[in-house]
């Protein structure tokens, strides 16, 4: 099954929206990809939203701050968008950080966070 | 001729998140991928059931809508859409007593559905929604460990009740995996264990997540993780 997550580029910023299930070959092509992506377009930030997952778990959260980490060795800077409350709280409850990823409400803020890095 | 995951899907977009909807449509088995003409009576049901029980949990808004929209497209012969009589099935029973439900995990695919079933159980006996989606996290959490580590195994849900009649939910999950031996158990509760593919704090995470927890396990024989998750009230 070949499949792809779409990386949509607004302005020096790469944004995708997590719709799917996150497996293992999909999370790595997914780190692959955009880091190629963040070098090529001379990206400042990655946003991931993940208003879309109901569940995050140890392993989601392992895969968020690799991404996290592999885009800020490139120079930019990684944020992940939209985490449901119920989500939060339980990544909490776990004692799971992430910590290698910004966070922002939305893609809005996450928006005018990176313009203000700049 | 639209087959009822096309149909359907084409009215939950927006409401309910992709990922969920293909866990829905999987229950559904061979329905889903039947072109909505040649559905009998019986199969519209059966359909119209699941879909009731599934929107109902998870759309953000106007579930009664959207359950009328679906028995809409799915009534025979209607390009007008008449409601027609399956928009009045009964509700789906609440609060009950259910039997065990034991799901084989055998590859990733399953973590997903075995996470959506355990949401769904948690809703149906009565936690309340931050306790369902803790629930869903930690069945994903113990799936993810068979898939990862021993390859096949099952996660079992049941519904309980403790000495003051609160409904509580079960897990249990099992594996003839390789087990996990003292050493790297150790290093597993003390924080430090990394491992290739998880973050070596699935275990310690399902472990903070619920109410009762109790870990079996055998090196060369497997591993059984059994936990229960307290009603609130």
């Amino acid at each position: 099954m070949e499949q792809e997550l779409p990386i949509i580029q607004i302005r020096n910023c790469l944004l995708v929206s997590i719709q799917t299930e996150l497996h293992d070959r999909l999370a790595l092509d997914l780190q692959a990809s955009l880091m190629d992506r963040v070098r090529t377009v001379n990206a400042r930030g990655v946003i991931l939203d993940v208003s879309a997952v109901e569940v995050i778990d140890s392993y989601i959260t392992r895969i968020l701050n690799d991404i996290g980490k592999s885009v800020r060795f490139m120079g930019a800077e990684c944020f992940i968008v939209g985490i449901r409350p119920a989500v939060a709280m339980t990544l909490i409850e776990m004692g799971v950080e992430l910590d290698s990823v910004h966070t922002a409400l939305n893609l809005d803020l996450a928006m005018e966070r990176l313009e203000l890095l700049q | 001729m639209k087959t009822v995951e096309k149909e359907i899907g084409s009215i939950l977009t927006g409401t309910i998140s992709s990922i969920t909807q293909r866990s829905i449509f999987n229950r559904l088995g061979g329905l889903a991928t039947t072109p909505v003409q040649q559905l009998s009576a019986g199969d519209r049901e059966t359909i119209m059931r699941e879909l009731e029980n599934s929107v109902r949990l998870f759309a953000r808004s106007n579930s009664s809508q959207l359950i009328a929209s679906c028995a809409r497209a799915l009534s025979p012969g209607s390009a007008t859409g008449a409601a027609g009589s399956l928009g009045s099935l009964p509700p789906p029973p609440s609060g009950l007593a259910l039997a065990p439900k034991k799901m084989p995990i055998e590859q990733e695919k399953d973590i997903a559905t075995a996470r959506l079933e355990a949401w769904s159980e948690a809703v149906r006996i009565g936690l309340s929604k931050f306790a369902s989606v803790k629930v869903a996290t930690a069945v994903s959490e113990l799936a993810r460990n068979i898939v990862f580590y021993a390859g096949t195994g099952t996660v079992e849900l049941r519904s309980v009740k403790d000495d003051k009649g609160i409904a509580g939910l079960q897990i249990i999950a099992t594996d003839q995996g390789p087990g996990i031996p003292q050493a790297k158990l150790d290093e597993i509760w003390a924080g430090t264990y990394k491992s290739q593919r998880g973050m070596g704090k699935g275990l310690v995470a399902v472990k903070k997540l619920v109410d009762v927890f109790h870990l079996d396990t055998r090196p060369g024989i497997g591993t059984t993780v059994t936990c229960v998750f307290k009603g609130e009230r």
